[in-house]
């Protein structure tokens, strides 16, 4: 299946907007998982995901054309 | 009240002199007066906010005039609640100010936000951001969390039920606090002086709107906007349990917000990143003060072994490093050796105790 990627602040310095091909991936955690192997900057960071525009609080299930938003804290003022 | 002051919003559809009446009775409070709280503050004051508290302790800086539009060169180097202060009461001499020119902290937050309706957060650092959030949650004060990066903004207002009664908070959203050093803030990052202008300038309708009544505010949303496309991304923000919440004064008191250093009696705490920082600096010593029988023993050409029992001499002795870091089993008696050399030095050696000591930090120190 074929998902969005949305990325917002210092993440979208290295991960672009973009549709990436998830086959073997059918909930958040697992794509957590999958996106820090394929982007090592995001381990250890502070970042939330929204699937559909939601917050993501607990594990949820990802279905083809979903769209996942991966945004940072901002502290500055 | 000046009519013809405000005629142009009482005429709106919705608003009216209700509207005006309610904002001229309104008490907010904006926590600092930098980017984001310069442009929240002038329409605030314009749109005739009967109350405004400004807590900022920085001084104006060449620097700051890039956003905060609020100052100008003449005010280089004044208090910036002083400097708009005097700017604000000229645009809008019937509003009361009222002004805090210290930091917000835990003695001080909850008698200051007690006098408040609604409270912005345009703070600049994570430290101030939670716990004015922890602080409001507690108090169910109303929160417009705004905070700014590079070319982005991001706008929450928190505390606010929905149709459904539920609200949400900071904490919802980002639950740990993440340290100073994680996250660049605007001296490091970078940003330009008009996403403060607009986050701001957003942030100051959600006020107006949660005064009002009128329209929906961003209840339980959190809404990010980028310069640079053009666009708004908003998420939807539902409660999480992945964090303790607090739930009375004392909780708050006992959270730990300041995660880099907490300076008691002319010396400071450090975590044990802070302790390798300051250990790269020239001229500095790290010294461990437990006896010579105790383990894990520690690696000699790092830390100089001088135990409480001997400490005395080595108070005595002229030590030549500006820096010095102390630290022990459990960050107790490494607290007295601190005291010990504050008591001799004062404020002439910067003076460090590793919080927790070598059991909290213990990974760090069986691997090394």
């Amino acid at each position: 299946m074929e998902i969005q990627i949305i990325s917002f602040g210092k993440i979208s310095e290295f991960i672009n907007n973009q549709n990436i091909d998830i086959d073997s991936i059918n909930d958040t955690d697992g794509l957590k998982l999958y996106l820090e192997q394929l982007f090592p900057n995001l381990v250890g960071m502070k970042y939330k995901l929204a699937l559909n525009k939601n917050l993501v609080q607990h594990n949820s299930e990802i279905h083809d054309r979903d769209t996942i938003a991966i945004m940072p804290p901002f502290s500055g003022g | 009240m000046d009519k013809e002051r405000y005629q142009r919003q009482t005429i709106l559809p919705g608003f009216g002199e209700e509207a005006q009446l309610r904002l001229s009775k309104a008490k907010v409070l904006v926590i600092g007066a930098g980017g984001l709280g310069c442009p929240a503050l002038q329409y605030l004051v314009a749109a005739g906010v009967g109350y405004i508290g400004i807590a900022d302790d920085d001084k104006v800086e060449l620097s700051n005039l890039q956003r905060q539009i609020l100052f100008g060169v003449a005010d280089i180097g004044e208090l910036k609640v002083n400097a708009a202060s005097k700017r604000l009461q000229q645009m809008n001499p019937d509003v009361r100010l009222l002004l805090y020119p210290f930091s917000i902290n835990k003695k001080n937050i909850i008698s200051t936000l007690n006098d408040y309706d609604i409270i912005f957060d345009g703070t600049d650092n994570f430290e101030t951001r939670y716990l004015v959030n922890d602080a409001c949650s507690l108090l169910k004060k109303p929160l417009i969390f705004a905070a700014v990066s590079g070319y982005e903004g991001q706008l929450a207002a928190f505390n606010i039920p929905d149709d459904a009664g539920l609200t949400t908070n900071y904490r919802d959203l980002f639950p740990i606090q993440p340290k100073a050093k994680e996250i660049p803030n605007c001296a490091e990052n970078g940003i330009l002086g008009v996403i403060p202008g607009i986050i701001g300038t957003m942030a100051a309708g959600e006020i107006i709107k949660v005064i009002t009544g009128i329209g929906n505010t961003l209840a339980n949303k959190l809404l990010h906007y980028n310069l640079l496309n053009q666009q708004q991304y908003e998420i939807n923000i539902s409660p999480s349990d992945a964090y303790k919440p607090i739930k009375s004064e004392i909780d708050l008191m006992e959270r730990d917000y300041n995660l880099e250093k907490i300076k008691v009696n002319g010396f400071i705490e450090i975590d044990v990143d802070a302790m390798l920082e300051l250990n790269d600096k020239e001229s500095s010593i790290i010294v461990d003060v437990r006896e010579r029988h105790e383990f894990p023993k520690l690696n000699s050409n790092i830390y100089k072994q001088i135990p409480m029992s001997e400490f005395s001499d080595f108070v005595e002795s002229d030590i030549e490093q500006t820096t010095i870091i102390l630290l022990c089993q459990h960050g107790i008696r490494s607290v007295a050796a601190a005291e010990l050399l504050h008591k001799k030095y004062g404020e002439a050696k910067n003076i460090y105790s590793l919080k927790g000591g070598i059991a909290k930090w213990r990974n760090h120190f069986l691997t090394t």
